[in-house]
């Protein structure tokens, strides 16, 4: 790796471990978070950027089917909404046949997501952040790419903390935990885009 | 004409009930004061019934499409025959289960109909067992949004209606930039998970108490209602701002406050609750009304003022 790239690629883990650093400043009490642990490194900066190339690939196909549709007016009938929800699924999984597991949540990726959750739920306050996240969540044994959410699964609640320590998302995916997986989900499809297994400390 | 002596009672028990709230001001009833049956060991403090003022329910946990759920709305509507409420408040866990069509009726539309006929406007947070398309339910006016605010048809209110199961950084940064730009007298957060409570199963959540209540503080928000617990509290004042845990709507959690918190001002968990709440210029009036019609909580609450005012 050349200085200059090397160079390039330290100044923009610092950008980032300023800017995460610098949101945690405004909202935790300082010390609640070991902010030098979830510094990103060069590695770790670079499985994020493919992350987040996915996770835009993803936001494109998912316009190109739901442009298919009729479009869901933003007061509409249950009828309506339930009509829109399984159609854009069913073309979501038939854009996907054949997706698996670790496509977005890549191996990279989980080892980052793994090490910042460490990071995050090792302070003092970890274990009150964790309740927060076991908090009416009691897993299932099974989930599958591609598949429905499961409806009987209450969301789990996602402490503001952990959200901006994550790697950011497009509009409609979101980061869920069932039992200790993260789950990559489609909200308004309501479609398990992808999962990783044992992310909690 | 009140009498001299029930108006001085009026005023002591007032001082009673709402002792931690900012309040002490003497209460009277209006000529259309409206009042539920009350509890005999507790005498309530009545809804002004004012014309022109901000009538609304605050009702939470509520879409189970059970029996308690349904006998609450029944009550919901024989109350309303004489205090019009035009405003509903839901602060999430608006259907519990699946949410199939016929779902949003059994567990919604149905109970409430007497108030969705009399032009009751609902306005949903969500909880986390509600499905994210909720926000496209026409009757719940969230118009496809997650995160909300709306300015009440009459009094100077405003309600910030939150996501407290996804809390990203855009959220954080849209509530400072809406309560920094509201120049309206009372500012409402509501949202689902308590920032203080005293239920068993879930209690306070601290890490977004950590989040949100700087900002609150900072913006003057006078009053958050919240749910999750599946009990109703009102908790004592937290940095001026008075927090309502009404969780009760249709779930029930029996005997689940904490008994020893120091937190609470009143509680109720032996029955289903709903709280009716009527705003006339700097005062909060509200009776929390069990299934059974008690008057469970009541009091008045002034607004909290920017720094620098008195009132």
């Amino acid at each position: 790796m050349s200085n200059a790239i090397h160079l390039r690629l330290a100044s923009r883990a610092a950008f980032v471990a300023l800017a995460v650093a610098g949101a945690y400043a405004k909202d935790a009490p300082p010390g609640s978070i070991d902010q030098s642990a979830i510094v990103l490194s060069a590695s770790e900066l670079r499985a994020a950027e493919e992350f987040e190339a996915r996770v835009r690939d993803y936001r494109a196909l998912r316009e190109k089917v739901e442009a298919t549709l009729p479009k869901l007016p933003k007061r509409a009938t249950p009828e309506q909404v339930d009509a829109n929800q399984r159609a854009l699924g069913a073309l979501i999984k038939n854009a996907r046949a054949g997706a698996k597991r670790g496509e977005y949540l890549a191996p990279d990726m989980q080892a980052l997501v793994k090490r910042i959750l460490a990071a995050v739920l090792s302070g003092p306050d970890g274990k009150t952040i964790k309740a927060s996240i076991m908090d009416e969540n009691p897993g299932v044994p099974d989930l599958s790419v591609n598949d429905r959410y499961p409806d009987a699964i209450p969301l789990s609640t996602m402490p503001p903390q952990v959200l901006k320590a994550l790697p950011k998302l497009e509009e409609e995916l979101e980061y869920r935990f069932v039992g200790e997986r993260l789950v990559l989900m489609d909200a308004h499809a309501h479609i398990i885009i992808d999962f990783t297994d044992d992310v909690l400390p | 004409m009140i009498p001299m002596h029930r108006r001085i009672v009026t005023a002591v028990v007032v001082a009673l009930i709402v002792s931690g709230c900012r309040v002490g001001v003497p209460v009277t009833a209006g000529p259309a004061a409206v009042q539920a049956p009350q509890s005999p060991a507790e005498a309530a403090v009545p809804l002004p019934n004012k014309k022109g003022s901000l009538k609304f329910v605050v009702l939470g946990d509520f879409g189970t499409g059970g029996r308690g759920q349904y006998d609450l709305a029944a009550q919901m509507a024989r109350f309303h025959e004489g205090f019009k409420f035009g405003v509903g408040i839901l602060v999430g866990d608006n259907l519990y289960g699946a949410e199939r069509p016929q779902d949003f009726k059994v567990k919604f539309e149905v109970p409430y109909k007497p108030l969705l006929d009399a032009g009751v406007k609902f306005n949903a947070a969500l909880g986390n067992h509600d499905a994210r398309e909720q926000r496209y339910y026409k009757l719940f006016n969230m118009n496809g949004e997650l995160y909300y605010s709306f300015k009440a048809p009459n009094e100077s209110v405003r309600f910030f209606m939150l996501d407290s199961t996804y809390p990203v950084p855009e959220q954080i940064d849209w509530l400072e930039t809406e309560l920094k730009g509201s120049n309206d007298a009372w500012k409402i957060a509501v949202f689902h998970h308590p920032l203080y409570s005293s239920g068993g199963r879930h209690g306070s959540d601290l890490k977004l108490r950590e989040v949100l209540e700087p900002l609150f503080v900072q913006y003057n928000v006078s009053v958050v209602f919240t749910g999750h617990d599946h009990v109703y509290e009102r908790i004592k004042p937290q940095q001026g701002i008075v927090h309502f845990v009404v969780g009760s709507g249709g779930q029930l959690a029996l005997g689940d406050i904490d008994k020893s918190s120091a937190l609470t001002a009143k509680g109720f968990d032996t029955e289903q609750t709903f709280l009716a709440v009527e705003i006339s210029g700097d005062k909060m009036y509200f009776n929390a009304i069990s299934k059974e019609g008690r008057v469970v909580d009541s009091g008045v609450i002034e607004r909290r003022m920017p720094a620098g005012k008195t009132q």
